[in-house]
C-alpha cells in the first residue's frame, strides 16, 4: 500500500469513527433527557391498555391478491389461526386456497392471441415463428401457465407496536402493527419436465403437473379493532421461490445456464419474489379481553 | 457552634422547600403516578384536573393523558404557591370584603358530576396547520413487471388547515428506467413483443387531507405519533416508447401526457417537524404505445407510422421517504 493509499485510508478511517461517535453520541443523548427530565420518568408508557391478544385465539378468514403477476393473478381464499401467548407474541398458521380463481394479465391475453393467429387453418404450420416456439407454445397458452393452488404457512408473529387510530375526530379504533415469518409450503400447478432422457418431447406437450416448493414467508401487518372481539386486518407478505411461471424453456444451455435448451426443466424455473395482499376479517376468543394495570 | 448545625439544617430546608413546593404543584410524575393524589390537588382549584383523571381512564393515552393532568396539577401548585407565603390572605380578603370571600362546599363541588369533554386523542401531537410540509423520496413502480421506474421525488405541500393542503410534487426517472430482463425472454419464447415504456419526469398539483392520526407504543415502551392521508391531483408526465419492434428505424422522443393521480399515505413523526413517509400513489394517463407492425421501406422512417394502439395506463408508485415541517415549531391552539 502507499504513502497517499495509506493516508487516504486513515482519514476515512477518521471520518468513519467520527460520524459513529456523533451518531452515539445523539442517541445517548436523547435517552438521557428522557431518563432525566421527563416529566413521566419511571411511569409505563401506556396505562389500562385494552389486551386484544393475549391469551385468545385469533381466527382470521382472508382474502388475499398477488401482486405483480406476469402472466395470472390469483385470488386466494384462506384464513388465519394464531393463538396469541402474550400480547405481543403469537404462533399459528395461514392457510389458502388459490386454484378457484385465477385471472390472465394482458401480456397472457396478447402473447394468446398472438399464438391463436399463428394457429389459424389458413397460417403456415411450418412457418419460423411455428417452429421456433414449438417448445413453447400449446394450443392454448393459459392452459400450460403456472398456478398457486393451495399454502400453508405455520408462523410466528410479533406485535410490537399498539396504538390508536382517529378517523375524522369521530371514530376512534385500537390498531397494532405486527411482524411475521415462518416456513410456507406452497402447492403448485407447473409445466411438466419434458425433453430430456426419458422424458416425452416437448413439441405437442405442454401438461402441467402438480409439485410442492417450499418458501420462507414474511411480511407485515395493521389490526383495526371494531370491538372487543373482532377487528379488520390488512397484510402484506412476500412469499419467495423459483417457479416456471409460463411454462417456457428460457435456461438450460450456454454460459451460466443462460439459454434456452429445447427443454423444460428445472433450471426454467426462476426466482419470483411472490408478494401478496390479504385483507381479513378476525374474530377473538374468548369474546372479551383483558386490560392492563 | 453546637447550634450551627441545627441552623445550617433550617437553612437548607428553606432553601429545598420553594423548590419541593413548585415540584408538587408541576405535580407531572405525581399525576401519572397516582391518580388519587392528582384528584386531591385539583380539588383545590377546578376543571383543568379532569385530564388527570383520564390518565387512568383512558387506555392507551397514558403519556397524553398524563401530561395533560401534569399541566393542570401545574396550575394548581403555580396559585398555591403564590398564596401558601402570605399565610393568612384569604382570611384577609374575607375581612376587607366579605362579598367576595369564597364560600365553597368542598363535599359538593366534589360530589359534583364532571362533565369535562375528553378527546380520544388527546392533543394532535404535530399541527400541520400554516405550516410548509417538505418531502424527499425515492419511489419505485409496483405494478410494471416489464420496465421499472424508480425515481427521486420531491413534494412540497402548504396546510391551510390542519387537515387540507395544496401542494407540489415532481420526480425524475430518466436515467433509472430499467428495461427487465423478463421482457427479452418473453420474445425469445413466444416471438411476441410487447411494446414498452419509459418515463422521463412528472409533475403535479395536488391536494391533501389528512382524515387520520394516532399514536403508537412501541414494545410498551416508547410513544410515536403517525397520521394517514389520501392525495389527489392533476399534472403531467412526460414518456416515450422504448423501440422493441423495429428498434434499427424507430427513435422516439419524450412527450408529455396529462396525468391524474390518487394515493395513500403514512407519516411517522419522530419529532414535531421531522417524520418519515410512506405512500402509494397511482398515476394514470394515456399512453401512445409503439405500432407492432413494421413499415416497410421508406414507410418505416416515417414518424406518422411508429405510434400505435392509445392505452389507459397505470403507474403505481410506492414512495419511501422523509418529511420536514417548516417553521420547526407552533403554537398550540386547539382544545386539549
Amino acid at each position: 500500500m502507499t504513502t497517499t493509499k495509506q493516508k487516504t485510508f486513515k482519514r476515512l478511517v477518521s471520518v468513519l469513527a467520527a460520524a459513529l461517535a456523533l451518531f452515539a453520541f445523539t442517541e445517548h443523548a436523547q435517552a438521557q433527557q428522557i431518563l432525566l427530565t421527563g416529566p413521566l420518568a419511571g411511569a409505563p408508557a401506556v396505562r389500562k391498555l385494552r389486551l386484544h391478544r393475549q391469551g385468545r385465539f385469533e381466527f382470521a378468514p382472508a382474502v388475499s391478491f398477488t401482486l405483480l403477476d406476469e402472466y395470472q393473478r390469483t385470488i386466494l381464499l384462506g384464513a388465519r389461526l394464531n393463538y396469541n401467548f402474550t400480547d405481543w407474541l403469537a404462533f399459528g398458521a395461514w392457510g389458502a386456497l388459490g386454484s378457484a380463481i385465477r385471472i390472465p394479465t394482458y401480456l397472457t391475453d396478447q402473447v394468446q392471441a398472438v399464438n391463436a393467429s399463428r394457429r389459424t387453418p389458413a397460417a403456415d404450420p411450418n412457418s419460423l415463428d411455428r417452429r421456433l416456439t414449438a417448445v413453447n407454445l400449446g394450443p392454448d397458452f393459459k392452459k400450460q401457465l403456472a398456478g398457486i393452488d393451495w399454502v400453508v404457512a405455520p408462523q410466528l408473529t410479533a406485535v410490537p407496536f399498539r396504538g390508536k387510530l382517529a378517523l375524522f375526530q369521530s371514530i376512534y379504533l385500537d390498531t397494532d402493527l405486527y411482524f411475521f415469518g415462518g416456513p410456507a409450503f406452497v402447492g403448485l400447478t407447473e409445466r411438466k419436465n419434458c425433453g430430456s432422457a426419458g422424458e416425452a418431447s416437448c413439441a405437442g406437450n405442454y401438461d402441467t403437473t402438480q409439485r410442492m416448493a417450499i418458501a420462507p414467508t414474511f411480511g407485515l401487518g395493521f389490526t383495526f379493532y371494531i370491538n372487543k372481539w373482532s377487528a379488520l386486518g390488512f397484510e402484506y407478505r412476500g412469499l419467495p421461490f423459483s417457479w416456471n411461471t409460463g411454462g417456457f424453456d428460457t435456461a438450460g444451455s450456454g454460459k451460466d445456464k443462460k439459454f434456452p435448451d429445447n427443454k423444460i426443466t428445472n433450471d426454467d424455473r426462476q426466482f419470483n419474489f411472490n408478494q401478496l395482499l390479504t385483507v381479513s376479517y378476525n374474530i377473538y376468543l374468548p369474546f372479551q379481553y383483558r386490560v392492563s394495570e | 457552634m453546637k447550634s450551627s448545625p441545627i441552623g445550617l439544617l433550617v437553612a437548607v430546608a428553606l432553601g429545598i422547600f420553594p423548590a419541593q413546593s413548585w415540584a408538587a404543584g408541576k405535580g407531572k410524575a405525581a399525576a401519572a403516578k397516582d391518580s388519587k393524589g392528582a384528584a386531591a390537588a385539583s380539588a383545590t382549584v377546578d376543571a383543568d384536573a379532569a385530564p388527570a383523571a383520564d390518565a387512568t381512564t383512558t387506555p392507551a393515552a397514558g403519556a397524553d393523558a398524563a401530561a395533560a393532568g401534569g399541566d393542570a396539577a401545574g396550575d394548581t401548585g403555580d396559585e398555591g404557591g403564590s398564596e401558601t407565603p402570605g399565610g393568612s390572605g384569604l382570611e384577609d380578603i374575607c375581612k376587607i370584603d366579605p362579598a367576595a370571600c369564597p364560600n365553597l362546599d368542598m363535599d359538593k363541588e366534589a360530589a359534583r358530576p364532571l362533565k369535562e369533554q375528553i378527546f380520544a386523542v388527546q392533543q394532535a401531537y404535530a399541527l400541520r396547520v400554516r405550516r410548509l410540509e417538505l418531502q424527499l423520496g425515492w419511489s419505485f413502480s409496483l405494478n410494471d413487471q416489464f420496465v421499472s421506474h424508480p425515481a427521486p421525488v420531491l413534494a412540497l405541500n402548504y396546510y391551510i388547515t390542519n387537515v387540507l393542503a395544496i401542494g407540489l410534487n415532481g420526480a425524475y426517472y430518466a436515467p433509472f428506467n430499467v428495461d427487465k430482463s423478463f421482457n427479452g425472454q418473453v420474445r425469445r419464447a413466444a416471438r411476441v413483443s410487447v411494446p414498452l415504456t419509459e418515463y422521463q419526469w412528472a409533475a403535479a398539483l395536488n391536494f391533501t387531507y389528512v382524515p387520520a392520526y394516532g399514536k403508537f407504543a412501541g414494545f410498551g415502551d416508547f410513544i410515536f405519533h403517525y397520521d394517514a392521508y389520501v392525495v389527489g391531483g392533476v399534472g403531467a408526465i412526460s414518456v416515450r416508447p422504448i423501440p422493441v419492434i423495429d428498434p434499427d428505424n424507430r427513435n422516439f422522443s419524450f412527450e408529455p401526457k396529462l396525468a391524474f393521480n390518487a394515493g395513500i399515505g403514512l407519516r411517522i413523526f419522530f419529532n414535531r417537524w421531522f417524520a418519515a413517509v410512506m405512500e402509494v400513489r397511482d398515476y394514470v394517463f394515456n399512453d401512445k404505445l409503439e405500432n407492432l407492425t413494421p413499415g416497410v421501406g421508406a414507410q418505416a422512417s416515417n414518424k406518422a407510422t411508429w405510434y400505435g394502439e392509445t392505452s389507459l395506463t397505470n403507474n403505481v408508485q410506492a414512495q419511501v421517504g422523509a418529511a420536514i415541517f417548516l417553521p420547526f415549531s407552533f403554537d398550540y391552539r386547539l382544545p386539549k
